[in-house]
């Protein structure tokens, strides 16, 4: 069916217009109709308002829906409610879901991870939802704002006498002299109040503020802005949030990164029982008021993907980490989270001493990780055959280690000197006193050939004993999306107040045979227009009072 | 009405179209926990090994490969050393390699072990967990057994046995 979209004044329209794009008058209505215009979007149709749509056609109409965009987003909040039930899986730092929301909640926590409501925000049907919304912010938009665009920037001056009669604000009444120069003589007036003004004759048109009509498109754009820069975190390198051990004095690296971070020194420092309340020291908790890890952190600048060299660092930051208070170089950043004060032996330096002189070989230092092998200590060779960091002895009774951090370190060398045989001595070192003791030292070294008569490894004072005295443990995040987040909801705040704090207000008006005829429109604010309209008019010596002007009816 | 636009809305539309399969398709995949699961494809690694050269899985693109998760205070991982070092002879000739991957000891602990089990497969040294974290390993030993495809064909936790080892490998052989 061909609808015929002519106005009476020639225009040609588009299918789907509800006021003559040139004329304003309102068109596919009664002609004696009384009732308010439809202003939205001045009338114009929308791109998509086709005569015959085809399949993109439809597409691209759902989305264009308004009523479509607020379902989506209604589901969408539904949606989102749902996520909040329970914790989610990413909140965490390590448990097993499969196991723990039906510990924890019973068989309705079951339900709930089965549903798959356990990891809601990351479930397909919300990114779907996600991406449909913007779908439609895209789509709303360019259908309704290309049309308006156009619209609002070839207006005709001269209006249908209907379009006028029919605004929310309404003035009609006879006016003295000349129409043309009764229309010039308000061009002053409407200028003082900060209208563009244009003049057609005896027909006048003001306008002012028309940017806020590009409010609302603005928040489209920081809200797409906003939703992409969402969509992009899960790439590659965008986004990171994990937590790592960074035992004392060492330089760590940082996996999945080319940084390596250097705890120089944790300090923790608790609440003394004075600064507690009465109440909390009857709990008997032991509070940490403060604690710090003053880190380094080095970029690697050569070798770094090679494990078989040592990466080549630069410092790049030096950061005392407090909560709160995270270290951050170029939007990497490191979240003091918790702490381990357990002391680790590092390494020991013992001397040679021989058991029946007292005279004591050189100081050598035994590393627990990656130690040196070959000793050479006054007439003496040491040769470190095995270690075993947590010793024990296996059912078959050979030594072994029970984990690798050095909870009862031992060594076994290969001593060659004189007075030994000449492949050499068998003998057994404990750095720790207690496990010397626990482990039998000189037993053991009794039936290894008996060699702790002659000499003996010792450390002579606490100095020569190295600990890695606490591990902090520092969450480690980057979020590169972070400043187009920020970026997107600045745009969405420029159009919130372009929209809100200013409004498009436009005065047309005509004379025909000495009769004045006012129409007025805003996008909000009646009130204010009337008022400035009643103001204007009373400049031109017509006398009005401001509730005359309200022509009724609620449509905005 | 604009000539212009209906390319315009195919563009958009397909725009669209491609970012939603891609957010789907990223929140799909990437929203568990990243630990590699059957039929997965290994996560990528790149350690030094005791022969002194870095080593990757590249190396062993068309062959299967059994990777092994061990530690020399670990005791099943100590029991199962044995059995995995005689399915390593029998196969080797047929395409099969055992690599494994000791988690965070020093050279000379992994060096004194190996030498006292006569063991001989590659091993490689995992000395700041990477691979571990990457593969998700918990419990110790974890075995993942990847097939000519390059695929993980099944993932086994905890002590393997000559039988247990063998059933398996015959499978990435001839699946």
């Amino acid at each position: 069916m061909i609808k015929n979209t002519k106005c009476e004044c020639g225009h040609q329209n588009r299918v789907g217009t509800v006021l003559c794009e040139a004329c304003g008058k309102p068109l596919d209505e009664h002609a004696d109709s009384k009732e308010l215009l439809e202003m939205r979007y001045d009338g114009v149709a929308r791109r998509s308002q086709r005569a015959n749509p085809n399949f993109i056609d439809k597409i691209w109409n759902f989305f264009s829906s308004v009523k479509v965009a607020i379902y989506l987003i209604i589901f969408t909040l539904i949606g989102a409610i749902f996520g909040t039930i329970f914790e989610q899986e990413s909140n965490f730092v390590s448990f097993d879901p499969s196991t723990f929301y039906k510990d924890k909640y019973g068989t309705i926590g079951d339900i709930y991870y089965k549903l798959g409501l356990s990891h809601t925000y990351e479930s397909w049907w919300f990114v779907l939802l996600l991406v449909m919304i913007g779908a439609s912010l895209v789509i709303c938009s360019l259908d309704r704002v290309l049309p308006l665009y156009k619209a609002l920037s070839k207006q005709k001056i001269r209006k249908h006498m209907q379009f006028l009669t029919r605004q929310k604000v309404v003035y009609q009444g006879p006016v003295e002299g000349n129409g043309e120069e009764w229309v010039q003589q308000a061009v002053k007036p409407l200028k003082k109040k900060g209208y563009r003004v244009h003049t057609d004759g005896s027909a006048l048109l003001a306008e002012k503020q028309r940017f806020s009509r590009w409010g609302p498109y603005v928040i489209h754009i920081g809200l797409i802005v906003f939703l992409l820069a969402v969509l992009f975190r899960g790439l590659p390198g965008l986004h990171l949030d994990k937590h790592y051990w960074f035992p004392e004095g060492e330089i760590t690296k940082i996996p999945d990164t080319n940084l390596y971070l250097k705890n120089d020194k944790f300090t923790v420092e608790y609440y003394t029982e004075e600064e507690m309340s009465d109440d909390f020291r009857g709990t008997g908790k032991i509070v940490p008021k403060l604690f710090e890890t003053k880190a380094i952190l080095y970029e690697c600048t050569a070798d770094c993907g090679d494990p078989s060299k040592e990466p080549k660092l630069k410092e790049v930051q030096q950061h005392a980490i407090r909560v709160n208070d995270p270290l951050n170089y170029k939007g990497f950043k490191a979240y003091q989270f918790d702490f381990d004060l357990t002391p680790k032996l590092r390494s020991v330096q013992p001397v040679l001493v021989n058991v029946e002189t007292g005279e004591q070989y050189g100081k050598f230092k035994l590393d627990m990780t990656n130690p040196q092998q070959n000793f050479t200590l006054g007439p003496y060779t040491l040769e470190l055959k095995n270690k075993f960091m947590d010793f024990a002895l296996n059912d078959q009774g050979q030594p072994i280690s029970k984990s690798k951090d050095p909870n009862a370190p031992a060594f076994l060398f290969l001593v060659k000197g004189p007075d030994l045989p000449e492949k050499g001595s068998q003998y057994i070192y404990f750095p720790k006193q207690i496990d010397k003791e626990r482990f039998q030292q000189d037993a053991i070294n009794e039936k290894l050939g008996g060699l702790q008569n002659k000499l003996q490894l010792d450390v002579i004072g606490m100095e020569d004993v190295d600990f890695i005295e606490s591990s902090s443990y520092l969450n480690i995040r980057i979020d590169r999306a972070m400043p187009y987040v920020w970026t997107g909801l600045g745009i969405v705040m420029l159009g919130l107040v372009m929209g809100f704090y200013w409004q498009h207000r436009r005065i047309w008006l005509r004379i025909d045979d000495g009769v004045l005829t006012v129409g007025g429109h805003t996008s909000k604010n009646w009130f204010g227009l009337r008022r400035e309209v009643a103001s204007f008019l009373k400049m031109m010596n017509v006398e009005v009072d401001e509730k005359q002007l309200d022509n009724g009816g609620n449509r905005s | 009405m604009g000539k212009a636009r209906r390319p315009v809305q195919i563009v958009i539309l397909i725009f669209i179209v491609i970012l939603g399969v891609y957010a789907i398709g990223s929140a799909v995949s990437g929203g568990g926990s990243g630990k590699p699961k059957m039929g997965d494809k290994p996560p990528a690694i790149k350690l030094l090994g005791m022969d002194g050269k870095v080593h990757t899985l590249e190396e062993y693109k068309g062959k299967a490969v059994v990777v092994n998760f061990w530690a020399t205070w670990c005791t099943y991982c100590v029991n199962e050393m044995p059995a995995l070092q005689a399915q390593w002879k029998k196969w080797s000739d047929q395409g099969v390699v055992v690599l494994g991957i000791n988690t965070g000891e020093d050279e000379m602990t992994v060096r004194n072990f190996t030498q006292q089990l006569g063991i001989d497969f590659p091993v490689l040294y995992d000395t700041n967990n990477e691979a571990v974290q990457d593969y998700g390993v918990v419990p110790m030993p974890t075995t993942f057994f990847v097939d000519k495809k390059g695929k993980i064909a099944s993932i086994h936790e905890g002590e393997l046995n000559l039988a247990t080892l063998d059933d398996q490998i015959k499978r990435l052989v001839n699946p």
